[in-house]
């Protein structure tokens, strides 16, 4: 050594004691910590009389005041560069990680260091190990499945590692793989109705798609669609949602412990996030099947940098159900099929502006349009929602991303009428204008910070009736116009506290404001995580929400008919209450325990009085009364996502109760004292769900769901009423008591499907048989009572004598068999 | 209209129900126990006897009787006593079985003396059941609203006629109204049976029909001007027999003005109409 290098270095010897002090320390407590572990060994193996320099040079690698930087990027699918949402980026050896945002950006603070891995992975993909050198902030993007990787070490993806240690808890996800292989009624994929198997989530009625969950009704979902809210998700009575699997690209449904950008509803979260649209390549997919088809078609605009997709679907019921009608003709006593059709539409162009900004433009369209034309009236529903989005994503710096959107929707529905000389028209709309931001802050890799607000302004025209006669001599009109804004403001951090445990801490502020009144919500959002072990997780949240926009529906079958009502002076907005606890665990190497069990308080719940009068009621209002709700259950869900055979199995017990209805006008009833349960409030709900691949044509799936059956609001007794003079007599009048005391038959259906695959030259196709209720189950949709009559006569007159009642249970479904041939280039 | 758009979503289920075979099916139900209570039907009509059908209910699947005698026998409650007081009068109604043979109603109540036309006056009606417990109600006849015209009107090229109905709305005031609307007889199955109340009204009201009607034809245009007691009631009634049936319908408990100790359901109330026989001609 020259003399320049000579420092005094006779401070290390009250360090060498220390670093034997530490050393015991290393042996006994850090088996789990290879960061520290690494640095402790580079100490213990300290021999050299380099050791000093070493280890000063090392003092300037510990947590304290040592040089950070930030990598960031994005991650995309190599194959159509799509970005990829949950994506898991990790620096090794230091194990410092984290995910991708729903823009598929990340960013992460690392220590300086000459060579660095980054680990990219994702389900699907074989993980990719970058490395890098970190001198300054590094922008790092990453295409999966580019066949870049090292082979060594061929690490397994484990899709659960995200899942255990992450504060998100009460979280449900459909891939698109599900999505696609899980038989479905009439071969239609429909995402809502698989969502309906995953634990917690039963399904509303036979074939439906309404969502309940844990205890809630089926307008306490926030549906969002590339943000932009979504009213009514249902075509045809529910039994087909509005989203075209093939444009979705991820799922999301939050049942409990709701992140505080969301806001607006009280039961669940349900954040579907859309395709982009290949970017390297012109492709598409699409299928035909027996009720309607779909093609979706996504390419460049211009490569790498700009694509479209542009999806749609379209029943054709309708074209045979006129052909029918044609040829009846003329037919005495026809009664013509009613024309009903639906279609949806989804369009998306996204670019890349520059580095540091994209903007995304999409629109969403859906129609059902239901006319039957006969010979003395005509009688035409349509309703459907357009939305339309412009988003902007825009890059600071390496730690700040925002998002902002601008979004317009339109949701309405119209029956219209026509008698010889007479129409009548009855409609209801919501107008909504959004505008909302979204800052993601990775402040450091302790704290990530969220930040943001958003606005809506509402328009609603409430039972909106026109009639009148042709000439003119008759009209009157009714609705009720409503406009109000909506607004909120969060701010949340998920924190690592210590490597065992994380908390996500978040504050929503929500205010609604409608002629004249104001309502104003603090939302506490808690979400904490504790690492028992490497495989085993504690996990509990609280959550407040608000809703103030109630849906009046009628207590049967969902209909679009139902109506969206502001919160007033009268009726003051929802507010639920839920705390949850769960243990998440990593069974073996495949599979995932969720156990789950939770508390949800409502305030401020809608019932309608006795005798409600619902359409062109300008003083609707007046039809509610205000009372309270609870729920509490338990959910287990096991789940394995890798190899041949990949499925669920999950279960719920649960209680749902409302009561104490008091109607908002004096005059009106609410016979219903105390507590009741809601149709929905089913005890028990098992789903089987499994996929087996026999190779890579064939593969096999199935579904067995079993529930508790639903409640009805069936009479206790029944009375003859005379009425008077020109009345009708009515030998067998129902006795309406307490409300939903009689329980359905239990509800179970297995469903099965068969998916045979081929590659041809231009693409993949398959073919997919699905036989749903396979086993013929006749499941009840509804029960009626009906009065069998038998004929007496006492010479001169015959009069119709009751014999008996008898129970009636109609059923929707026998054995569905259906078969869709897909396709995709 | 509420019960109109019901129907039409009614015919669409059935519809796909017809359209998928044989999944209709009877079923066996125990519903929750069930505890009979009292019927009450009186309605006050100027000109006419005291009369109330006092009967009781029955849980839903208790057999039919297989005679009439024995139906009536089940239905019918004796041994009650029955009274109305009016402007300090008290008419006491004996029990028994009257029939009326012009409107087909039976009573098991009737006092001999005639409902006064009086509008101004309340009427209280006072049952002690065979029990021992007490059905209470108050009422007060309304005036009857007068059909002011009744129009035949004639498409131009077609042999059908329809049928206006016109009156008006009493201003100043919430009203409601009951329209009946028959053809060939009062006997038969009303046309059109409904209650209303005036919302929608400035001043006139005009109630219609179809197309149906040729020359020859007789119909009866009936408004009732009802109480909002009365019209709760029948709306109730309506709508629980339609509920029953229709997987969209929202079902209704009976909703009822009495009082009293018993359990009971029903009306008491006034019934004040007007009604016009027209016989269709150009």
């Amino acid at each position: 050594m020259s003399t320049t290098f000579r420092l005094n270095l006779s401070f290390i010897y009250p360090i060498q004691l220390l670093v034997m002090i530490f050393r015991r320390f290393v042996e006994f407590y850090l088996p789990y910590k290879p960061f520290l572990r690494y640095q402790a060994e580079q100490i213990m193996n300290m021999k050299s009389p380099y050791f000093s320099i070493a280890l000063l040079l090392m003092l300037q690698y510990a947590a304290f005041g040592q040089q950070q930087f930030t990598v960031s990027g994005v991650v995309r699918d190599g194959e159509n560069g799509e970005t990829l949402i949950g994506a898991s980026i990790l620096a090794l050896p230091s194990e410092i990680g984290t995910t991708t945002n729903e823009y598929g950006f990340y960013s992460l603070s690392l220590p300086q260091a000459d060579s660095l891995v980054l680990e990219f992975s994702y389900v699907g993909f074989q993980p990719i190990r970058k490395v890098i050198a970190l001198k300054a902030n590094a922008k790092v993007d990453m295409e999966m499945g580019s066949g870049v990787q090292l082979e060594e070490v061929v690490v397994k993806a484990n899709a659960y590692r995200e899942q255990l240690k992450s504060t998100e808890m009460s979280v449900e996800t459909i891939s698109p793989r599900e999505a696609k292989l899980l038989p479905v009624a009439f071969g239609e994929s429909d995402i809502l109705k698989i969502l309906q198997l995953k634990p917690g989530i039963p399904s509303g009625s036979e074939g439906t798609t309404g969502l309940f969950v844990r205890g809630g009704g089926s307008d306490q979902n926030l549906i969002v669609l590339d943000e932009a809210t979504v009213y009514n998700p249902n075509h045809l009575f529910g039994f087909f949602s509005t989203f075209n699997s093939d444009a979705v690209k991820d799922l999301k449904l939050y049942k409990g412990g709701f992140p505080a950008q969301y806001g607006g509803r009280l039961s669940s979260v349900i954040d579907v996030r859309l395709k982009e649209g290949n970017n390297k390549q012109f492709s598409g997919s699409g299928g035909i099947g027996l009720i309607s088809s779909r093609l979706t078609l996504e390419g460049p605009i211009q490569k790498n940098k700009s694509s479209y997709i542009v999806s749609g679907r379209r029943t054709y019921v309708d074209i045979f159900t006129r052909l029918v009608n044609n040829a009846n003709e003329g037919v005495e006593d026809y009664s013509p099929i009613p024309d009903y059709y639906f279609y949806d539409l989804n369009t998306k162009l996204n670019f890349e502006l520059g580095e540091k900004d994209r903007l995304y433009l999409s629109g969403y369209f859906g129609r059902d349009v239901f006319g039957f034309d006969g010979d003395f009236f005509d009688f035409n529903f349509d309703w459907g929602n357009a939305t339309g989005t412009v988003r902007w994503n825009h890059v600071f710096d390496a730690k700040l991303f925002a998002n902002t959107t601008l979004t317009y929707s339109d949701y309405q529905y119209n029956i219209e009428n026509k008698l010889t000389g007479f129409s009548f028209n009855l409609g209801s709309n919501i107008r909504d204008a959004n505008l909302k931001t979204d800052f993601f802050y990775a402040l450091n890799n302790k704290h990530t910070l969220r930040f943001g607000g958003n606005a809506t302004y509402h328009q609603f025209t409430v039972g909106r009736l026109k009639a009148g006669s042709d000439d003119g001599s008759v009209s009157f009109s009714a609705g009720n116009d409503y406009d109000g804004v909506e607004a909120g403001a969060y701010i949340s951090d998920d924190w690592v506290a210590t490597d065992k445990f994380k908390v996500n801490m978040g504050l929503r502020f929500s205010g609604f404001f409608n002629d004249g009144q104001s309502y104003f919500g603090v939302e506490p959002r808690v979400a904490a995580n504790y690492s028992m072990t490497e495989r085993v997780s504690l996990k509990a949240s609280y959550a407040r929400m608000y809703q103030y926009l109630h849906l009046v529906a009628n207590a049967g079958v969902a209909l679009p008919t139902d109506v969206w009502y502001p919160s007033t002076a009268a009726i003051k907005p929802q507010r639920s209450d839920q705390v949850a606890l769960g243990v998440s665990w990593l069974l073996g190497k495949d599979y995932f325990l969720e156990v789950e069990t939770y508390y949800k308080d409502l305030k401020n719940q809608l019932e309608f009085v006795d005798g409600a009068e619902i359409f062109a009621n300008d003083n609707l209002e007046n039809e509610f009364a205000i009372g309270k709700g609870y729920g509490y259950g338990f959910e287990v869900g096991i789940e394995k996502n890798e190899g041949r055979l990949t499925g669920w199995i999950g279960y719920t017990l649960a209680v749902t109760r409302r009561g104490d209805f008091k109607p908002i006008d004096d005059l009106e009833r609410f016979s219903d004292t105390g507590y009741f349960s809601p149709v929905y409030d089913r005890r028990h709900d098992l789903s089987i769900v499994g996929i087996y691949e026999l190779s890579r044509k064939l593969a096999v799936s199935a579904t067995f769901v079993y529930g508790s059956g639903d409640l009805r609001w069936l009479p206790g007794g029944r009375f003859t009423f005379q009425d008077v003079y020109g009345g009708g007599f009515q030998v067998v009048t129902p006795d309406y008591l307490e409300r939903n005391t009689y329980r359905l038959p239990a509800y179970h259906r297995l469903d099965l499907g068969l998916i045979i695959r081929f590659f041809p030259k231009w693409g993949e196709s398959d073919l997919t048989i699905n036989v749903i209720n396979a086993y013929d189950r006749r499941n009840t949709f509804f029960i009626y009572l009906e009065p069998i009559f038998r004929q007496e006569s006492d010479g001169q007159n015959t009069i119709e004598v009751p014999e008996r009642i008898a129970a009636k249970q109609v059923s929707l479904f026998p054995i569905l068999p259906s078969v869709t041939w897909n396709f995709k280039f | 209209m509420q019960r109109f758009i019901n129907y039409s979503f009614l015919f669409l289920a059935f519809s796909i129900a017809l359209v998928s075979c044989n999944l209709e099916q009877e079923i066996d139900i125990n519903l929750p126990g069930y505890e009979s209570r009292y019927v009450v039907e009186c309605y006050l009509e100027p000109g006419q006897p005291f009369s109330l059908l006092l009967t009781r209910t029955a849980s839903y699947f208790d057999p039919f009787p297989s005679t009439n005698a024995e139906f009536l026998d089940d239905i019918l409650v004796d041994g009650a006593t029955v009274t109305i007081v009016h402007n300090g009068q008290t008419y006491t109604l004996q029990n028994g079985l009257f029939f009326n043979p012009l409107s087909r109603k039976a009573y098991n109540y009737l006092a001999p003396d005639l409902v006064p036309a009086d509008y101004e006056q309340s009427f209280e009606l006072n049952i002690v059941t065979p029990e021992g417990e007490t059905i209470t109600a108050t009422t007060r006849i309304l005036r009857p609203v007068p059909l002011d015209s009744i129009v035949v009107e004639f498409l131009e090229a077609d042999t059908l006629a329809r049928v206006l109905a016109y009156f008006k709305d009493i201003p100043n005031e919430q009203n409601y109204f009951r329209r009946m609307f028959h053809e060939h007889s009062l006997d038969s199955i009303p046309l059109q049976d409904f209650a209303t109340d005036d919302r929608f009204v400035e001043d006139n009201f005009v109630f219609g029909s179809a197309y149906d009607f040729a020359v020859g034809d007789t119909v009866f245009n009936t408004v009732f001007h009802i109480d909002r007691p009365y019209y709760d009631f029948f709306n109730s009634v309506q709508t629980a027999a339609s509920s029953n049936g229709n997987p969209f319908g929202q079902p209704s408990p009976i909703i009822s003005n009495l009082q009293g100790t018993a359990n009971s359901i029903g009306i008491f109330t006034g019934l004040s109409y007007d009604r016009v026989m027209t016989i269709v001609e150009r």
